[in-house]
């Protein structure tokens, strides 16, 4: 655009000899400017960047993002129950928009003008996904508070390939009598654990993780109980000596 | 001796030249041969015209007469036996065979040369055939050329000198005929005979050390070291590229002389070196100027204090009550709090605590009637221990020792509470004896170990026996009831005479049957009882 105004006015010039009217050109008009003001505009120079003025931030913003979360049908009561516990966070402290679409069954998480933080996008995201897993919302609600908390899930088959009288058992043996098993690894290691029919799902900090993960997969290859206790007792001992 | 062509022209020409005349042939047969009379031929010495006869055989050519061969092989046989004594004869006025002579044949000139002496083939010698040493080259120089153009020829077939074309021709036709008389030899002749001849032709003739063209020497260097490296090329390949030597196969000490090369996987041992020994003890006298000394600390096993036992008991087997934002939410507190802790000036502190009790004094003697303020804590307690601690409710004069359990003071046993005699049952006492007797069957093959080792270095030192040992041994085999010690009680004297042994084995034996008869006689009785009332 400059190089075009400037071959423009350049022939004009020219002209002006020859009996033209004289046109006076912004251009010229600002080059007189320059020494007047004497504040040398960068950007005015001749065939170089273009000028953008500074953009208020909600022109910045872009386009809203959004997240799903698919709901099964076993999950969809509790959710219901749970609901005002479950968006009140989103959105008075992340400050996002959460909604629950009946006909998909999913749970939308869409960013507003509010958003202040765009990774609040992902702890909603994450908390919603942990709570329909099956974690209580009070511990899904760790997700949103600490960032640096994990969420693993692996398979008891992944561990060692059970079938039938076996796999029930391993399983039994993870639970333990009235969860005791479960609640114990959950004590010590400062995790959370969800078990559902064969899946195992762990919330917590990674190095709680590998250890609730350790526990549950000796448990699955046979050991009892209280051998794992002893063990988790011990790595969880040395772990918080050195914090 | 080969063997020659009977010939009864020879053979009688032969007898009798050796019954009559002096005049001694070639052809001399083995089988007629008269030893004596060769003797008598010796003696006289007489100077005898040599016919030469040349019997025509199968393999006879051109050039080549076997009769003739066989004969100047003769020659020369007995030559290398005899003595010269014949002076050197030579006919100055005889023409040398020529260079354009392609006929030129050992026979021929040998013939010659006998013609010329007369001699017979035995008296030939070699002076006969050379000259002195002294004048070898000259009068050879022909031959000698022959040979040498001939082995040049032979060896680098490729090099042909760049000397004249005439000369080279010249060359190659005395070559041809040398060759010839060369292979001849060589081919027919297998004995060392050939080789003698060769030798003998083959006189050191001197190279043409006139004038040789820069192209001709750089020639004949090459020649040279394309020789040598094909002779080492041909030739064995030293020990040190052999493969695999052992110390037989290679000379003594030769891996002395070696700079050999190999890969070491440990470190090598550091070098020491006057340099070295300098450095460290500079290092040691800093070290001893800083105080700063490697001691060992001495390990301390953990005493564990009472309450961490019990800390460590704790495992909550239910559901824990706080969520699990909760529990991260009072660790976060808990460090926090510590931090804020430590950040309470120690002075302030100690300020505080004097004006409080000044200030207390102050008012106490100030105020008629006074009030004492209610006593503030002024120690702040943030106790870590575990609530149960605190909360424990103990009488005053108890002390940590009395208020531990059993278990705490020391751990309990993994095999389970311990039975008294009366408390166990089979199975315990059965297990008790398992152990005990596991426990004694590994000392004794440990002991054994020990003796077998023992027994192996004393080896060579003494193997006497000692007396305990005698009775240990003694005691072991008779516990088992394997043998038993025979006793003599008071059988000695009896038995020291092999008369007595056999009376008293005759004895025992006599006894022996003595008891059985009875035995067979007191059945007997019994059957004629019952025989005899049967009858009845």
């Amino acid at each position: 655009m400059d190089a075009s105004e400037n071959g423009a006015t350049a022939p004009e010039k020219h002209d002006e000899g020859e009996s033209f009217t004289k046109v006076k050109s912004k251009k010229s008009q600002k080059r007189k400017l320059e020494p007047d003001g004497g504040t040398t505009m960068e950007v005015e120079q001749p065939n170089k960047r273009p000028h953008f003025p500074p953009i208020s931030a909600d022109k910045l913003r872009g386009s809203d993002e959004m997240r799903k979360v698919a709901v099964p049908a076993h999950r969809y009561t509790p959710l219901k129950e749970n609901w005002l516990k479950i968006f009140t966070p989103i959105v008075e402290n992340l400050q996002l928009q959460v909604r629950f679409n009946l006909k998909t069954r999913n749970v939308e998480i869409k960013t507003c003008k509010e958003t202040q933080d765009i990774a609040a996008l992902t702890k909603a995201a994450d908390f919603v996904k942990a709570f329909v897993l099956g974690f209580q919302v009070d511990d899904a609600m760790a997700l949103i508070r600490l960032d640096e908390l994990f969420l693993e899930s692996f398979d008891v088959t992944d561990v060692k390939p059970l079938k039938g009288d076996h796999l029930s058992r391993a399983i039994g043996r993870i639970a333990g009598k009235g969860g005791k098993t479960k609640f114990t690894i959950e004590n010590v290691t400062k995790t959370r654990i969800v078990l559902a029919d064969t899946k195992i799902h762990i919330l917590g900090s990674f190095q709680n993780i590998k250890m609730a993960r350790t526990a549950i997969c000796n448990l699955i290859l046979g050991s009892p109980p209280s051998k794992v206790y002893g063990n988790i007792r011990a790595v969880a001992s040395r772990t918080a000596e050195r914090f | 001796m080969i063997e020659k062509d009977r010939d009864p022209n020879n053979t009688n020409s032969s007898i009798e030249k050796l019954k009559g005349s002096d005049n001694y042939s070639e052809d001399d047969s083995d089988i007629d041969f008269d030893v004596n009379a060769l003797e008598k031929q010796k003696k006289d010495k007489g100077k005898t015209g040599s016919k030469k006869k040349v019997v025509p055989s199968e393999v006879d050519d051109k050039f080549f007469k076997l009769s003739e061969m066989e004969t100047f092989l003769d020659d020369i046989e007995k030559r290398e036996g005899k003595e010269d004594d014949n002076e050197d004869e030579l006919d100055y006025f005889r023409d040398l065979p020529s260079d354009e002579d392609d006929e030129i044949n050992l026979d021929e000139v040998m013939s010659s040369k006998k013609k010329k002496t007369g001699k017979s083939s035995r008296d030939l010698k070699y002076k006969d055939f050379f000259d002195a040493v002294d004048n070898e080259p000259d009068e050879q120089q022909s031959d000698g050329d022959d040979d040498h153009m001939d082995d040049s020829q032979e060896e680098d077939g490729e090099e042909i000198d760049g000397e004249d074309d005439t000369e080279e021709e010249g060359d190659d036709d005395r070559s041809k005929a040398s060759k010839k008389k060369v292979t001849f030899d060589l081919s027919e002749n297998e004995d060392s005979e050939g080789e003698d001849i060769e030798e003998i032709l083959k006189t050191p003739s001197p190279e043409k050390t006139e004038l040789k063209s820069s192209f001709e020497k750089r020639q004949e260097k090459m020649s040279q070291k394309i020789e040598e490296l094909e002779n080492a090329a041909l030739a064995e390949k030293p020990w040190q590229l052999l493969g695999e030597v052992t110390a037989q196969t290679r000379p003594e000490n030769s891996m002395l002389e070696e700079d050999v090369e190999f890969e070491q996987a440990s470190r090598a041992a550091p070098a020491i070196t006057e340099e070295t020994t300098l450095q460290l003890e500079d290092i040691i006298k800093q070290r001893i100027k800083d105080q700063a000394f490697d001691d060992v600390v001495r390990k301390e096993k953990p005493k564990e204090e009472v309450f961490e036992y019990k800390k460590r008991l704790t495992l909550d087997h239910e559901k824990s009550k706080q969520s699990l934002a909760e529990i991260y939410e009072q660790e976060y507190i808990k460090q926090t709090q510590k931090n804020t802790e430590k950040e309470e000036n120690p002075a302030h502190v100690e300020i505080q605590k004097l004006m409080d009790t000044l200030f207390l004094k102050l008012d106490a003697l100030s105020n008629f009637h006074f009030t004492p303020k209610p006593p503030v804590p002024e120690v702040k307690v943030m106790s870590n221990l575990p609530s149960i601690t605190m909360e424990e409710v103990a009488p005053v004069s108890t002390s940590d020792a009395t208020l531990l359990a059993p278990e705490e003071i020391k751990d309990k046993n993994k095999a389970g509470d311990i039975l008294g005699d009366i408390e166990r049952t089979k199975t315990d006492k059965k297990r008790e004896r398992r152990h005990i007797k596991k426990v004694k069957r590994l000392k004794i093959k440990e002991k054994e170990k020990r003796q077998k080792v023992k027994e192996a270095n004393k080896t060579g030192e003494s193997k006497k026996i000692s007396k305990t040992e005698v009775a240990e041994n003694l005691r072991k085999v008779t516990k088992g009831g394997k043998a038993t010690i025979l006793k003599d009680e008071g059988k000695d004297k009896a038995l020291r005479s092999s008369q007595a042994f056999f009376s008293q084995l005759q004895d025992q034996v006599k006894s022996q049957i003595k008891s059985t008869k009875e035995r067979s006689e007191k059945k007997k009785k019994h059957i004629e009882v019952s025989v005899s009332k049967l009858k009845l």
